[in-house]
């Protein structure tokens, strides 16, 4: 979010509204309504003054109406922009009753009662729409009670319940009585997947979002009941399934099959009363519970039927905004030039929206080539730092994150009294970007040329204090962070006292190493321009094209000797119903057009270099040559395999029993299917072979139940009867539900199976049968069928992504596939820099998620090779020359290749590090026998000094007594 | 003047939208609704399955 507010090309304009666009792509021009905001956002310091002697107190929205705000207000402490502002339905204002309050106490002058909303025109290349989503009102399902019965919330509320900076301060408690609940119900599909409410779909983040609340309570209230009633738990993300999982190990956890039909109070106890059919035993059940916590439907968000008028898009039926092509063009608006991201096309969670948000960004990238901003140096004098340190200490409350826990204003008060230290404070949120200013302040005002921040993780924060500290001229590495959050409030939440002196020895010890730190410079490298794409499959080919509409150079090789990979092999594709050869075709159509060079039949073969600068060997089949590139980003897209089932449920000894993957040759022709020269009028389909099991794919396959049920529908459509047995139906995409009602309605039976007591196939003369044991009745149910499909798991391509992991250095993850760097900021990136990853390589997929995600890697290599230079981190190891004896053990350690033996001209052979490679992870000067190798930033002198400082507090580094006397805060 | 891209909604897919264009050198109007970014993720505690912080 701060990022956003310090990005110097960004303009962001708050509390505004787009009234209408016209033109067309490459030239928009858009009306935005800007709202008063009655408070100067430069000038504003959010120093709360104002809301202090305001009298008007109104629900707090963010909140949800649980705490209350001011009529002048901060929306939530981390607001971006950081600034006030006046709510003027609430607002006194200076007449008829003549408060003028804010006005009155704010010494910078910065509220404006005459501020006027205006209109401002602004001209624009393309549009991106990121309007997201709303929650459906659960009054509208009275029978849950909500705001009628007092416990009964929503998962937002308790979302913010949970929250250590929400309106409890963390602590969940019942509205009834203030103590924590000892039974709490989730009750999922509120308004989703219901015909009754009209909202048909799955809204996808809902089961999970329960699980890891019920996680949550579990951790900091073991005591408490937790019950989750579903119809079907739909883990189907990246380690969505490992997660459910984990949650079943809880003891106190139950997931109950199915919806209560209603909610009562017993109006003598304050009990809420659940009835409801435990789905796996068939009985019906009535529970007392004191806390029901109701997961609402996502819908479309308010405005979003406006929003498209004015910018001339089509809304669907579902009331989320209009993709061309769900499959092949999902983030394409019904306009050109306006594209989509987000839930604005439907649920998703944040990994699948920050994808699609990157691919929306290099869709409309290509509509303003040319109209790139200049870089803009920063141009600050740097601030001396040679001569004694003058040490800064700032300690973060967190809200009460760190502050509910540790005594954080003595913590201050200990900072001031440590030798060397100039200024030393408390901050509510050190993250926030009014601290940020306030730092900056205390950096010019006196003097300092070391800062340390006692607050949370260096791992995401570090690289705020260091913008914000470079900002003002003090060079960033002379930064150094204490992490009091993790470490100790969160740790020992339950020895305050303990928990405040281990924070007191981190201080005196950043301290003691801060005033070592030294100022370190970034290098710049030069980056080529080219791209080489790993795979020509639908991920590969999207990729390819994004990057060569945006200008750049891209070279496609392809193992095979034809592009389209597992696409081109699909018949019909959803919703559109086009075959996925067309849509292939159509795809390279356009490469050709753009001048994309495809090589088939190529491997790699080496890879060698750094990002912006890698030099790959590439083989050919065909003319059995090899060729070396140079390429600034390498991006790996091979796709995945489909699980080989060995002799699971028949395959291979009954002969009815088939691979989904070979489907396409039963409904091939016209009428009823035949399978073996016999008509076929019964068929069985078995879900999750080689799927959320020990065998194949761990995580769910994300693919099977949408492509199952979509076979069911043909087969149902020329007079089969068809069983689908499986464990939870996951369908999630969009109009998947749809297709999945559809298909009940047409009389497909959908059948549970337990995988610990799985169907049995047997033969029965020229047909088969399928055995299935169904709990609620406690029999055994035989289905005589002709045909037997399995739905089989995605699994990695396990050589290859071996392959890959040794030439390119990137881990792969428990799940076999190749890891992303991180799964929210950095979904199509892997942990080296300059190498992406784009479709089911990283995870299982659909066309459209792996499209979506195509155009974000192509949105991340067109800002890394849109440079001419790359900027290198200065924290890696050196070589001292003179110690070294080329021992070799630090290159042989090394696991970023960025060691090598090389001779001097004096003919003595040395280690010498290649800095664009090396990580500073500190490995080599570890092994290093001879002491020949330290790390900038980590020098021994720097944590031997540290571990002193910690051992024996002393004049020299600040002894352990508190400093006497009362602390103001 | 260099012609920028409109992003309408400064949710985390608005946020990295804008920040992926800008990266690129590509001007940006951010424009929300609300009177601070942040949409939805903002006023979450914790997110699945890695358990990371929201803001």
């Amino acid at each position: 979010m701060m990022d956003v507010g310090r990005h110097p090309n960004i303009t962001l304009w708050t509390n505004s509204e787009v009234v209408k666009a016209r033109g067309k792509p490459g030239n928009f021009r858009v009306d935005v309504l800007r709202k008063a905001r009655y408070v100067d956002i430069m000038e504003c310091t959010a120093c709360g003054e104002c809301a202090k002697v305001c009298p008007v107190a109104v629900p707090n929205e963010f909140e949800l109406g649980l705490s209350l705000r001011k009529a002048i207000y901060q929306p939530f402490p981390q607001a971006v922009p950081s600034a006030y502002i006046r709510d003027i339905e609430a607002c006194l204002g200076d007449f008829p009753l003549a408060c003028s309050k804010c006005r009155d106490i704010c010494e910078k002058h910065c509220i404006d009662y005459d501020e006027k909303d205006h209109v401002e025109e602004i001209r624009v290349g393309s549009i991106i729409v990121a309007t997201g989503y709303d929650f459906y009102d659960p009054r509208e399902a009275s029978e849950y009670g909500y705001t009628r019965y007092e416990n009964v919330v929503t998962s937002l509320e308790l979302e913010r319940l949970l929250s250590a900076s929400g309106p409890s301060r963390g602590f969940l408690q019942k509205f009834s009585d203030g103590e924590p609940p000892e039974r709490v119900a989730f009750i999922q599909c509120v308004g989703s997947r219901c015909a009754k409410r009209d909202i048909l779909y799955c809204s996808r983040i809902c089961c999970m979002n329960s699980i890891k609340d019920a996680l949550l309570i579990e951790e900091h209230f073991p005591e408490s009941e937790l019950l989750i009633f579903h119809i079907d738990v739909r883990a189907f993300g990246k380690g969505f399934e490992e997660f459910y999982q984990r949650s079943h190990g809880l003891s106190k956890l139950r997931y109950i099959r199915g919806k209560p039909s209603k909610v009562t109070e017993d109006p003598e106890t304050g009990e809420l009363l659940l009835n409801f059919e435990d789905g796996e035993t068939g009985t019906i059940e009535r529970m007392p519970v004191d806390m029901v916590v109701l997961s609402s439907a996502l819908v479309a968000s308010e405005g979003t039927d406006e929003l498209a008028m004015a910018l001339g898009i089509e809304v669907d039926v579902d009331g989320y905004l209009k993709s061309e092509d769900a499959c092949a063009s999902p983030l394409d608006s019904t306009q050109e030039g306006i594209y989509l991201a987000g839930c604005v096309t439907g649920p998703k969670d944040i990994t699948d929206s920050v994808a699609e948000a990157s691919g929306a960004a290099a869709l409309a990238g290509r509509h303003v080539l040319g109209q790139e901003l200049e870089i803009v140096k920063r141009d600050v004098e740097p601030i001396d730092v040679t001569g004694e340190a003058r040490v800064g200490v700032f300690v973060c409350a967190c809200g009460i994150n760190i502050a509910g826990v540790l005594d954080v204003p003595k913590l201050a008060a200990y900072g001031a009294s440590l030798p060397g230290v100039a200024h030393s404070e408390s901050v509510l949120f050190a993250c926030a970007e009014s601290t940020q200013r306030q730092i900056q302040d205390a950096i010019v005002e006196n003097g300092l040329t070391r800062v340390v921040v006692a607050a949370c993780t260096p791992k995401t924060h570090e690289p705020v204090f260091r913008e914000a500290c470079a900002a003002v001229g003090l060079n960033p590495y002379l930064v150094e962070m204490v992490n009091i959050r993790d470490q100790c409030s969160w740790v020992h939440h339950d020895h305050p006292t303990e928990a405040t002196e281990k924070a007191r020895d981190l201080i005196r010890m950043a301290v003691a190493r801060a005033k070592l730190l030294q100022p370190l410079s970034e290098r710049e490298l030069d980056v080529g321009h080219e791209t080489l794409i790993v795979g020509g499959g639908v991920a590969g080919i999207q990729t390819a094209i994004d990057l060569a509409r945006r200008g750049f150079e891209v070279h496609l090789i392809e193992r095979e000797a034809e592009l389209g990979g597992r696409t081109s092999t699909l018949a019909s594709l959803y919703p559109s119903g086009r075959s996925g050869a067309s849509l292939i075709d159509m795809k390279k159509e356009l490469l050709n057009s753009l001048g994309v060079d495809v090589r088939m039949r190529t491997e790699v073969k080496g890879v060698s270099g750094f990002v912006g600068n890698f030099e790959v060997t590439l083989a050919s089949a065909d003319s059995g040559g090899e060729e070396t590139l140079s390429v600034g980003a390498i991006v790996i897209a091979i796709g995945s395999d489909i699980y080989k089932p060995d002799d699971d449920f028949g395959y291979g000894t009954v002969p009815n029993v088939i691979a989904n993957t070979d489907f396409e040759d039963v409904v091939r022709g016209e009428g009823r299917p035949t399978f073996n020269e016999r008509p076929v009028e019964t068929a069985v389909f078995v879900q999750c072979v080689g799927s959320r099991g020990p065998k194949g794919n761990p995580e769910c396959s994300r693919y099977c139940c949408q492509s199952a049920i979509r076979q069911a529908i043909q087969l149902r459509e020329r007079g089969v009867d068809v069983v689908v047995l499986h464990r939870d139906v996951r369908v999630y995409s969009r109009m998947a539900e749809e297709m999945y009602r559809r298909a009940r309605g047409m009389g497909v039976t959908f059948l549970r199976y337990d995988p610990a007591d799985p169907p049995e196939v047997e033969r029965d003369g020229d047909r088969a049968k399928v055995l299935v044991s169904e709990k609620t009745q406690g029999l055994t149910i035989e289905i005589p069928t002709d045909l037997v499909v399995l739905s089989l798991g995605m699994i990695p391509k396990k050589a290859e992504t071996e392959a890959l992991k040794e030439l390119l250095k990137i881990p792969v993850g428990s799940d076999g596939f190749l890891l992303e760097r991180h799964p929210k900021f950095g979904p199509v990136e892997t942990n080296t820099e300059g190498i992406f990853l784009a479709g089911c390589v990283q995870s299982p997929k659909d066309i459209g998620d792996s499209i979506s995600q195509a155009s974000a890697v192509a949105a991340k290599i067109g800002a890394l090779l849109s440079r001419d230079t790359i900027t290198l981190e200065p924290v890696t190891s050196t070589v001292d020359e003179r110690l070294c004896r080329a021992c070799s053990q630090c290159v042989e350690v090394c696991e970023f290749n960025a060691l090598e033996i090389t001779e001097l001209p004096d003919g003595r052979r040395v280690a010498t590090v290649n800095e664009a490679l090396c990580k500073g992870c500190g490995t080599c000067a570890v092994i290093c026998p001879s002491g020949a190798i330290s790390i900038r930033h980590f020098t021994d002198e720097m944590i031997e000094t540290m571990v002193e400082a910690y051992l024996e507090p002393s004049e020299e580094y600040g002894t352990n007594a508190w400093p006497e006397g009362d602390v103001a805060e | 003047m260099e012609k920028g891209v409109l992003v309408i909604g400064g949710g985390i897919a608005g946020i990295q939208a804008a920040l992926d264009l800008a990266d690129a050198q590509f001007k940006v109007y951010l424009v929300e609704k609300f009177p601070s970014i942040g949409g939805k993720m903002a006023q979450l505690d914790k997110t699945f399955p890695s358990m990371d912080c929201a803001i």
